[in-house]
This record gives structure tokens, C-alpha cells and sequence, in this order.
């Protein structure tokens, strides 16, 4: 018993057909082209792969910056108001009369170690993202 | 002395081909050979000449990608053209405009134009996956178990997809007056 069948032969005749037209009327891009781009491409992957870990470092650790200001500026907001509101002249004026400073001496030196070292770490996050960019 | 074992020639050609990755001579080899298939296949998918260019360079990035080996040529062809058929679906999906996708030909000779043109036509009158298949089939002579594992179906349904495709196409024809017997009257 054969296979034929008229409507797959008419098909395929016209398929065949269809397949030869030349519709093409620019050369194809240049194989070492695309060599060269799909290796670009993939070192490209590969670097933003392995520097992955970094970024999420550096994103930790500008969250860990962030809250740790917010905490210390929160756990002491009230000496610290105190102590801006000590450099206002009348202040001033009055810490020269002898009045004694108690909003400057409720700051311990605790405070402001920790004050100097967040900010040195902020410097060096800020150094290390612009760097990193460049 | 020592004794040949009879089925020593036999183990050796059944040795596993080694797999080495393809350097720059050997894709261009195959580029060569496989890219102007590739590229008519996107074509009378998408019927747009850029997108046919910018859907192949992709479909080879995807390859490149993917650390081919020079162990058997003919998988890998059937590779990139499974590559390109998820492509020219996600393009589908991408624009949700398919079938309103005029065929982009400039053809060279105004006396094939006509035809050419009403070729395109009732090849974009197909859904896009009755296209992938009858070229598939009736072009790359893929088998149906290629064809199945390109277009992401069963291949027990691609015999039926086929001839559901093949009816579809045979009756624009015959509608459009472009069935081989009436255009050659």
C-alpha cells in the first residue's frame, strides 16, 4: 500500500518552491564578528558573574551605614540637640559667665569614638563605591 | 602471540567521539554552512528582514553561550534551530501582533514579484507554529521527534499538527490561486 498523498506532495512541491525564492539581498553578518561579540558578551556575563558577591557587600553594607546612623543618632537625638543648641550665642555667652555645660558633658567619649569611627567607615564605603566605579 | 578479540574493531568504533569545544574555525565552518538556512527560516516566520538579522545573531550568541562541541554537527544545527523557533515565538509573544506582519520582500525582478509576494502572503496567513512546522518538515526534513522537541510540543501530536498545517496552507493555495497545478496553467 503506498504513502502518497496528493495534498503532501502539493504542499511539499510548493514548500520546495517557496524555500528558493532569494529574499535575502544583504550579505549575512561576518562570522568572526559574531565570534568576537559572543566572547565579548560572554566575558561581560562572566564579570558582572563574579563580581556579584561584591555588590552584595557593598549593598550590605551601605544598609549596615545607614542604620547604624539612624541608631545613633536616635539613641542620643536628645544630647546631641542639646549640645547643637550649646554653640547658639546666648550659649555661649552664658558658658563664658561660668554657667556650667551639662548638655556637652552628658556626651561620653564613647559617643563620640563611635561618632569618628562611622564616619570613617562611611568615608571609606563612599572611597570604595567611586573607585569601584571608576 | 596475542589474540585478537573479534570485537575489537567494534569497540573502537563505538568509542565516544571526545567532545572539544568549538573554536573560531570550526563556527565559522558551521556558520557557514548553517546561517543562510537560519536566516530564510526567521525570514518567512517573522517576514521582516531586521528581525530575521537581529533574531539570527541572537540565536547564534544563544549558541555560542552554550559551550557547544564539535561531536555531532547535526545535533547542533537542530539545536540552533530550536533556538531560533523559541525566538521567533518569544517575538510573537514580545509584539502580540504577528498576524499583522507584512511580508518584507524587495524582490529584484518585477516579473517574479507578484508571485513571490503572494507566496509571503499565504505563508503569513499560518499561525506561527503551523510556519515552524511545514518548514521544519518540508524544508530541513526534520523528523517529527526534532520538530516536537523545537516547537515544544508531543511528537506524537505533529503528525496531526502536520497535516492540520499542510490542509491549512493547501487550501490558501487553492483560494489564492497559487497551488502548483493552477499557477503552471
Amino acid at each position: 500500500m503506498s504513502d502518497f498523498d496528493p495534498m503532501e506532495a502539493e504542499v511539499d512541491a510548493w514548500m520546495q518552491q517557496f524555500a528558493r525564492i532569494e529574499v535575502r539581498h544583504r550579505p549575512l553578518p561576518d562570522a568572526n564578528t559574531l565570534w568576537i561579540k559572543a566572547k565579548l558578551m560572554q566575558s561581560t556575563a562572566a564579570m558582572e558573574r563574579a563580581s556579584l558577591p561584591i555588590t552584595r557587600v557593598q549593598i550590605a553594607a551601605y544598609v549596615v551605614v545607614a542604620g547604624s546612623w539612624a541608631a545613633l543618632l536616635t539613641w542620643k537625638w536628645n544630647a546631641l540637640s542639646a549640645w547643637f543648641n550649646s554653640f547658639s550665642p546666648a550659649r555661649i555667652v552664658l558658658a563664658g559667665a561660668g554657667a556650667s555645660a551639662s548638655a556637652a558633658t552628658s556626651l561620653s567619649l564613647t559617643f563620640f569614638m563611635m561618632l569618628i569611627a562611622l564616619a570613617s567607615v562611611t568615608v571609606m564605603l563612599a572611597f570604595h563605591t567611586i573607585l569601584a566605579e571608576e | 602471540m596475542t589474540l585478537q578479540t573479534p570485537f575489537a574493531f567494534t569497540a573502537t568504533a563505538f568509542q565516544r567521539t571526545p567532545k572539544r569545544p568549538m573554536d573560531e574555525a570550526k563556527f565559522e565552518a558551521f556558520y557557514r554552512k548553517t546561517a543562510g538556512r537560519l536566516w530564510s527560516y526567521i525570514f518567512r516566520m517573522t517576514g521582516n528582514a531586521a528581525t530575521a538579522d537581529d533574531l539570527m545573531q541572537k540565536t547564534f550568541f544563544r549558541f555560542l553561550r552554550s559551550n557547544p562541541t564539535i561531536a555531532d554537527e547535526d545535533h547542533l544545527r537542530h539545536y540552533v534551530f530550536k533556538t531560533a523557533t523559541n525566538l521567533v515565538f518569544d517575538h510573537f509573544r514580545e509584539v502580540k501582533r504577528h498576524r499583522e506582519l507584512a511580508p518584507d520582500v524587495e524582490p529584484n525582478a518585477p516579473a517574479t514579484m507578484e508571485m513571490r509576494h503572494d507566496m509571503m502572503r499565504v505563508f503569513a496567513e499560518l499561525k506561527p507554529q503551523e510556519r515552524a512546522l511545514l518548514w521544519l518538515a518540508h524544508v530541513e526534513g526534520s523528523s517529527h521527534e526534532e520538530i516536537a522537541d523545537a516547537i515544544g510540543v508531543k511528537a506524537r501530536s505533529v503528525r496531526v499538527m502536520l497535516f492540520r498545517a499542510r490542509k491549512r496552507l493547501a487550501g490558501l493555495m487553492t483560494r489564492r490561486g497559487l497551488a502548483p497545478e493552477t499557477r503552471h496553467v
